[in-house]
């Protein structure tokens, strides 16, 4: 098991927004979380590499428990953090971006790290290309792109990556989930964060649905896509009435959001 | 940079609730009256003269405190315009032989001149720009002052006499700190009367959040300038006290050691809280006069001005271990000895909302009638960089219709949203709102112009009750400034009206159990309806809506839509940002669908909802069917 | 002409004192967007050990030496003491703090060395003329040594696996914390460099300056103003604003008056921070350190 984490309590100030989330995610999978806007996905990955204080619960990263500890510990300890935006450092060359990818392990042999770039740019070969431009010149898509290789130059046992899809094409979106798949099949253990949950599910191993600070539902792709509940609080309900098109009338709210809470 | 620019104009002290607050102010300031009346009849001859000093500076710092508090902003060059009132003072008096009392008017009036002038350009920055740029004031008023044989270059202006009034002479230091104690306590009221008045209100309010405030109306640059003036009268009204004192003016008074003295009795009293300043002022004199006779006993031969080294220190412990200052230690104690059950018999959070019937609400007088056009927005483009993130919208909203606004994530809705706010600046195209060309304004005007709205990621005034966020909304229903603030009376019969409409407004939206909660300690979903609150309380005809239904539970998100539709029907406009394409089909009579910047797609729900290029683009995915957005959006069983 | 010379000689090399003191703001408030008003004391502190140092019998360059590390070491601990406890760092807290310090350190200095301004002696003592300009030897090494010192730092924050990491922090706080970056570590390097490169400042300058417990203040403001026209977070920046700085001060003193100069300096300062808040040669959102 790479990652576990019980009853996680997390929030901002007064507002608590992570009401005890239970996540387990073993080797080699790619576990995708979903859900609505607010329910506290990005504030669950904030948590995880501790970028936010646990108020309670635990977190184990192959089995140590690292709950508490500041984000600059927990890159160490093999957990690598794509942010959502990317956050690339913009005036600092692609190749400098990578480098500090790896500043944790900057005291290792340089032929070490030298190896790990190529095997990142091997994944994304357009940033090949543009190693020595400002990485605030990228397209987005490539800025994205830099992001995931960023945090693989840490060498981490588990990938957490937040909306890796927000704003971009979908022929980059792809060209992303692409890689994604090519990381789960080399062994690497990755947790993706999406509302794109479409694409993410059709490249997860298995699924969590978060609503409100609570994980609500778990289970395989097709078991999500097919569960009524999951289409209530996330993907939106089935408000179409029975046999769909012609029929313009929206139904009343209170009738959809009495299916949605029940 | 790890700050950001919102916290960084935010001061670091979390203000107790106003309500708690009040009574400890009382006791405080019962307290300091006690102690003014008594300190020259008790205090040693020596001390006395300490305390004439202390009283001079102490409104000085008042002044600073109110900025500070108030309009959140430090001025490190106070004892610039304390130079300006004290040399108006000393070429008055002893030039042209002016009365005293008549040169300390002109010589505030002077000082309020010249801050407005030096506040108009200088208050366009903020934090560390504002501080440094009054900093670089301060020090152009002592070289200017330096340079001018008029005001007598070093050595200044001699031979101020004490003031005389009806042929008693203020010249001893009991005298002189009697004649200054009702200046002082007048200019405290003063002061706490504004912190409590309207304009006290919306500045908290700037505080806490300046896009949520300037969204309900607050001009937050006027009243910006407008305390920045207020504090520099403060410091002239000082610097003329201490002109008849000290008897001469010299370029020292416009110091930047003195500004920084002035700034460490505001701190050292508490920000925010206006006898503070006067409690900070005594400490700091007292504990100045302590160190200078007492670092020579401890290090003999060392020689003048190392007390500062206890100033220095003193800022730096305040600092890290009692940001809020004397006042927060005071609060703290008061609070222990208060603390009772009142503090934890809140009332039950989940008590349910009373909205039992349907009908129409805040229906008004003089409302445009529904279906005219209220809001029109043509053209509208914003691009980041090289990045187009909106496109050449177009859209008119109706008065008494709901139009949402959808897209995929990223697809400019946001942006979109707030240049139609006035939070972001749009690069071309025009908002009309009211007949009114808004663009590119700032949110207050568009407030005046009858559009108001909330936030996705709440903006809640989170030093403010429940109520006191609503009265902000009230703000540009309701027109006391800051003289009428000051004086009281002649503001209360408004006040009371405005607790009133406030109150009511609470009670409809289902809040009167919460009313007087502070805002930030109500549950997620409660505190959306305390910003939809406060948008109505500024009477909108068009209310803005950012994601109104994220985070909100079932019940919560069935009750907002019942809420949004009697207001619909009580002829008030609606536009929403929403995620919840659910509740947006079911929800508004018109949808505008972006895509990548571009409007793809206007009209009713159920033509929208059938559109193919909004269902490929929505989904970001290609879909090999025409299926309807609804069953891709809740891909049905099969 | 030769007067003209001669003043902008004066204002080049007031103005290299000017970019050192202004390369130690840039260097802090990037990574924490702190404002250290005590820069200026670091300058006048360095300037009285080195003065004391060689009192007391040791030879120039250890003096020099010997006053570089305790600013050093001063600049780190006042991080560690006043900085790094802070949690919420706002305008009010990081002005008010380095005000603190700044202050204790003025008395402290007074208290040890007296109220005298004295002066360190130069490296090289004397005066050249080249075409009709009179040249302090001294000039010259200010100049050689803040060349080399700006030189060094640019290719310490554009070479160094370090620097770079230093400007991920300014330019991505969230993103550095999460390649394992310290925030913390980073502040204390950043009060390191701008300890040292005050010091370098303090010692140039007082052969020709003088110094005392008070000359901080000015010093500090100046390059203050200095890192301001340059925008506040470029090195590049502080370096070119010390120098217009300076020489325009050195002409306002020849060609107005000498008592104009400060409020010609501060009133730049204003016109700058409210007609182009990024500085006078960056474009907005330009290249942090």
């Amino acid at each position: 098991m790479s990652l576990q984490v019980q009853g996680l309590h997390a929030g901002y100030g007064r507002l608590e927004v992570l009401h005890g989330v239970d996540l387990e995610v073993g080797t080699g999978e790619l576990v995708a979380v979903i859900g609505a806007n607010g329910a506290g996905k990005t504030t669950l990955l904030r948590a995880l590499s501790g970028l936010l204080k646990v108020r309670d619960g635990t977190v184990l990263v192959n089995g140590t428990d690292v709950t508490g500890k500041g984000p600059e510990k927990l890159a160490a300890s093999g957990l690598a953090h794509v942010p959502e935006n990317r956050l690339v450092f913009p005036t600092l060359t692609v190749a400098d971006n990578l480098l500090l990818g790896a500043y944790t392990r900057r005291r290792r042999p340089s032929a070490e790290r030298d190896a790990d770039r190529e095997r990142a740019l091997a994944l994304f070969p357009r940033l090949a290309d543009r190693l020595g431009q400002a990485a605030g010149t990228l397209s987005g898509g490539e800025q994205q792109m830099l992001a995931v290789a960023r945090g693989l130059m840490a060498r981490p046992t588990v990938l957490m990556l937040d909306e890796p899809s927000v704003g971009l094409a979908p022929r980059l979106v792809g060209e992303i989930f692409t890689a994604l798949g090519v990381l789960r099949d080399d062994g690497l253990t990755l947790v993706l964060i999406e509302q794109n949950a479409r694409a993410a599910l059709a490249i997860a191993d298995r699924g969590y649905v978060m609503d409100r600070g609570r994980v609500v539902f778990t289970g395989v792709p097709s078991e999500l896509l097919g569960d009524a509940r999951v289409q209530a609080t996330y993907l939106g309900g089935d408000f179409s009435p029975a046999g769909g098109a012609g029929d313009g009338e929206p139904r009343p709210a209170g009738g959809s959001v009495a299916m949605e809470g029940g | 940079m790890t700050v950001d620019s919102e916290s960084v104009h935010r001061l670091s002290t979390e203000a107790p609730s106003r309500h708690r607050g009040r009574r400890g102010d009382l006791v405080s300031m019962l307290l300091l009256l006690v102690f003014l009346a008594a300190f020259p009849f008790v205090a040693p001859g020596s001390l006395v003269g300490v305390g004439v000093y202390a009283m001079i500076y102490a409104i000085a710092a008042l002044g600073l405190s109110l900025l500070m508090g108030l309009a959140g902003q430090v001025s490190l060059g106070q004892a610039g315009f304390f130079a300006i009132g004290a040399y108006t003072q000393a070429v008055l008096v002893t030039e042209y032989a002016v009365n005293a009392l008549l040169a300390s008017v002109v010589a505030v009036a002077v000082t309020m001149t010249a801050a407005l002038l030096v506040g108009l350009p200088l208050l366009r920055l903020r934090g560390h720009y504002l501080a440094l740029a009054t900093l670089g004031f301060g020090i152009i008023v002592a070289v200017l002052a330096t340079e001018s044989d008029f005001l007598g270059a070093t050595s200044g202006i001699f031979g101020i006499e004490k003031p005389d009034v009806n042929g008693r002479v203020y010249d001893s230091a009991t005298e002189y700190f009697l004649l200054l104690t009702p200046v002082v306590l007048v200019a405290l009221l003063l002061a706490r009367n504004i912190v409590e008045s309207r304009i006290g209100r919306a500045l908290s309010a700037v505080n806490d959040s300046e896009v949520a405030a300037e969204s309900l109306g607050v001009d937050t640059f006027r009243l910006r300038v407008q305390v920045f003036v207020l504090s520099a009268a403060y410091a002239s009204v000082a610097g003329t006290a201490f002109a008849h004192w000290i008897a001469v003016v010299n370029p020292n008074a416009a110091n930047f050691p003195l500004s920084v003295k002035f700034l460490l009795m505001a701190v050292l009293g508490g920000v925010g809280s206006v006898y503070g300043a006067v409690v900070g002022a005594f400490a700091v004199e007292g504990l100045d006069d302590g160190l200078r006779r007492l670092i020579p006993e401890l290090v003999p031969g060392a020689v003048g001005e190392v007390q500062l080294i206890g100033f220095g220190i003193a800022l730096t412990l305040i600092m890290i271990f009692l940001p809020g200052g004397l006042h927060q230690a005071f609060q703290l104690l008061v609070g222990r000895i208060r603390r009772g059950p009142s503090d934890g018999a809140a009332p039950d959070p989940g008590a349910p909302a009373r909205q039992v019937d349907g009908g129409p609400l805040l229906v008004r007088e003089g409302r445009p009638e529904p279906g005219t056009p209220l809001l029109v927005v043509e053209g509208l483009t914003k691009r980041f960089g090289g990045v187009v993130a909106v496109d050449s919208l177009d859209l008119t909203v109706h008065a008494g219709e709901i139009v949402a606004l959808i897209g995929p994530n990223g697809a400019g809705k946001t942006t979109a949203f707030n240049m139609i706010s006035g939070a972001v600046i749009p690069t071309s195209g025009t908002v009309t709102m009211s007949g009114k060309r808004v663009e590119g304004r700032k949110p207050h005007v568009i407030a005046m112009a009858g559009a108001t709205r909330t936030f996705q990621n709440l903006q809640i005034f989170t030093s403010s009750t429940v109520l006191g966020n609503v009265k902000v909304g009230r703000h540009l229903r309701s027109r006391a400034g800051l003289l009428r603030g000051a004086l009281v009376l002649p503001a209360r019969a408004e006040e009371r009206a405005l607790e009133r409409s406030a109150r009511d407004l609470v009670e409809l939206l289902g809040l009167g159990p919460d009313a007087d909660r502070l805002a930030v300690d109500l549950p997620f979903g409660r505190q959306r309806l305390v910003e939809i609150a406060r948008a109505l309380a500024l009477e909108p005809d068009l209310l803005l809506l950012d994601e109104p239904m994220a985070g909100l539970s079932g019940a919560e998100r069935s009750e907002l839509a019942l809420l949004l539709r009697r207001l619909r029907a009580g002829g008030m406009a609606i536009v929403l940002v929403e995620h919840d394409v659910e509740a947006v089909l079911a929800l508004a009579d018109r949808i505008a669908v972006l895509d990548d910047g571009v409007r793809i797609a206007l009209g009713t729900p159920a033509e929208v909802r059938r559109d193919p290029a909004v269902i490929s683009a929505y989904l970001g995915v290609e879909t090999d069917d025409g299926s309807e957005l609804a069953s891709v959006e809740g891909p049905s069983a099969s | 002409m030769t007067d003209l010379l001669q003043l902008l000689f004066a204002g080049l090399s007031q103005g290299a004192i000017y970019a050192l003191i202004a390369i130690g703001f840039v260097a802090i408030f990037a990574v924490s967007g702190v404002i250290n008003l005590a820069q200026g004391e670091f300058a006048a502190l360095a300037g009285l050990v080195a003065i004391s140092a060689r009192a007391s019998g040791l030879p120039l360059p250890v003096a020099v030496v010997v006053a570089v590390a305790t600013v050093a070491v001063v600049a780190v601990v006042m991080e560690r003491l006043t900085i790094a406890p802070v949690k919420a760092m706002t305008t009010l807290v990081s002005l008010i703090l380095t005000l603190g310090v700044s202050t204790a350190l003025k008395a402290l200095m007074l208290l040890v060395y007296g109220p005298n301004a004295e002066g360190l002696e130069a490296i090289t003592p004397g005066i050249v003329t080249v075409a009709g300009v009179s040249i302090r030897y001294q000039d010259l090494w200010i100049l050689l040594v803040a060349a080399v010192v700006s030189a060094a730092v640019y290719w310490f924050y554009d070479r160094t696996v370090t620097g770079k990491a230093l400007r991920a922090c300014a330019e991505q706080p969230v993103a550095a914390r999460l390649v394992g970056i310290s925030l913390g570590r980073a502040s204390l390097i950043s009060f390191l460099i701008a300890g040292i490169v005050g010091a370098l400042a303090g010692v140039l300058s007082s052969p020709v300056y003088f110094t005392s417990w008070e000359s901080g203040l000015a010093l500090g403001l100046k390059g203050f103003v200095a890192a301001t026209l340059g925008g506040l977070v470029s090195i590049r920046g502080a370096v070119l604003g010390g120098f217009v700085l300076g020489v325009l001060e050195t002409l306002t003193a020849g060609y107005v008056s000498t008592g104009l100069r400060d409020a010609v300096a501060f009133l730049l300062l204003i016109v700058v921070l409210v007609v182009r808040p990024g500085g006078i040669f960056g474009r907005h959102a330009e290249a942090r350190v």
